[in-house]
């Protein structure tokens, strides 16, 4: 019964989890190819700063969360160690879905280009990661200049 | 400087690995390295095992013995020095640097009989009143005794122990939900009932082996798993029913294997019946319902 549970979890989170990563990734792929004319660019601290007339912070942020599948196969993972390619994937989502936020925001804002963005991350929930939910936050930022 | 956009490249950060791939991959090794350590540890324990003292396993039944036999142990019953004598007039010579057999009595309708660590040997009374004849009720005891023989009780705690010593020092045991720690359990699991089948076939060729020292012939002692063997396609049980998730050999194959091995080793499996004592199934041999 156990055993039964737990696998009825693991299809449903591999094939759940799978469809909406791609959906996910197919969105952010159109996304991204629709902001790509904002460049965004960083600059040391002893480099001239681009002249502007206007300057603004602008941010975004994601929470993405872990399946079953995926928590099961890093669990497998942690035994014998090495690459966690599952959690590639949910990154690679968190950070982008995070930049194209702020990208949206700037672009509505009218900015031409986003000077020194920066990425924060932040761990939601139970550090034992048991039974807890395994989630992330991705936070970018940067300025928006016109 | 002019900006040109290009297109953003792809997985750079992904590693482009199917995530069932990588699945597979990982239980395969996982899997593999807890049988590897399973078998390894088997080894551990039966080397240990062999080398303990009848002193030793005498305590080491004495711990376990009240865990095991829940309160419905019978104390005084004339019946414990029928089976004492039974049991002893199978034991053969070689037993001697060995733990004394004791029989305890359990009130328990299940019909089934077990053996501890320090010769303690268990029956319930519902195999009393499922016997027929004596051949089949000596054939019980001398698998019993076979276990005994091979010290398998102590070898599957010594595994066990062993083996969970080294998952609660990997912080798999303690938590339940874990879904790995289910994974190593449910391996180690499959893997102990192999071990046990394997075990429970050698008991049954011992037994056979002694049954026909003590009665010159082998009939009658299998006609207990040919009426269960009955029972259970009564029962619906299904035929085919998977071996490998059982405890013990399927009981048509445990009659099939005892049946080849008497033709090969020329034992006759046919016989006179001895009698049961009158009133076994009933305490002291008194006149009771059954």
């Amino acid at each position: 019964m156990e055993l039964l549970v737990f696998l009825t979890l693991l299809t449903l989170g591999y094939f759940v989890g799978l469809h909406l990563e791609r959906r996910h990734f197919e969105d952010i792929k159109r996304r991204e190819h629709k902001t790509l004319f904002v460049p965004i660019a960083n600059f040391g601290a002893k480099q001239p700063l681009p002249t502007a007339q206007t300057a603004q912070l602008f941010m975004g942020s994601v929470v993405v969360s872990t399946d079953y599948f995926k928590s099961f196969t890093a669990s497998l993972r942690n035994l014998v160690g090495g690459r966690i390619v599952v959690y590639e994937s949910l990154l690679d989502r968190g950070r982008r879905e995070a930049l194209l936020r702020m990208k949206e925001q700037a672009i509505a804002a009218g900015a031409t280009q986003i000077v020194n963005v920066r990425l924060e991350t932040s761990n939601i929930g139970s550090q034992t990661a048991n039974n807890g939910m395994v989630a992330i936050e991705v936070i970018a930022y940067g300025t928006g200049i016109r | 400087m002019k900006y040109t956009p290009k297109e953003i490249p792809e997985e750079i950060n992904v590693t482009p690995v199917h995530p069932l791939v990588n699945f597979a991959h990982l239980l395969a090794t996982v899997a593999i390295a807890t049988v590897a350590i399973y078998a390894g540890l088997g080894f551990v324990a039966v080397g240990l095992v062999s080398h303990l003292s009848p002193e030793t396993e005498q305590k080491i039944g004495q711990v376990l013995l009240p865990a095991a036999a829940p309160p419905p142990l019978i104390l005084e019953d004339d019946r414990t020095q029928y089976l004492e004598q039974l049991l002893i007039s199978l034991q053969p010579s070689t037993l001697q640097f060995r733990p004394p057999l004791t029989i305890h009595l359990v009130d328990e309708p299940a019909v089934n009989a077990a053996i501890l660590p320090g010769g303690h040997v268990l029956i319930m009374t519902g195999l009393l009143e499922a016997v027929e004849s004596e051949n089949e009720l000596a054939f019980v005891l001398a698998h019993e005794l076979g276990h005994f023989e091979a010290r398998d009780p102590l070898r599957a705690m010594g595994r066990s122990l062993v083996f969970l010593a080294l998952a609660s020092a990997l912080g798999l045991g303690s938590s339940s939900s874990n879904g790995s720690s289910a994974l190593i359990t449910l391996t180690g699991n499959l893997n102990e009932l192999h071990y046990s089948r394997k075990q429970e076939s050698a008991a049954d060729q011992y037994a056979l082996s002694l049954i026909v020292q003590k009665y010159q012939h082998g009939g009658h002692s299998l006609d207990f798993f040919k009426r269960l063997q009955e029972q259970e396609t009564a029962l619906g049980f299904p035929v085919h029913q998977p071996e490998l998730l059982s405890t013990h050999p399927l009981t048509q194959n445990r009659i099939d294997n005892l049946t080849q091995l008497a033709r090969q080793q020329g034992w006759s499996l046919e016989g006179e019946a001895t009698p049961l004592p009158e009133g076994l199934a009933c305490p002291n041999f008194e006149e009771c319902d059954f």
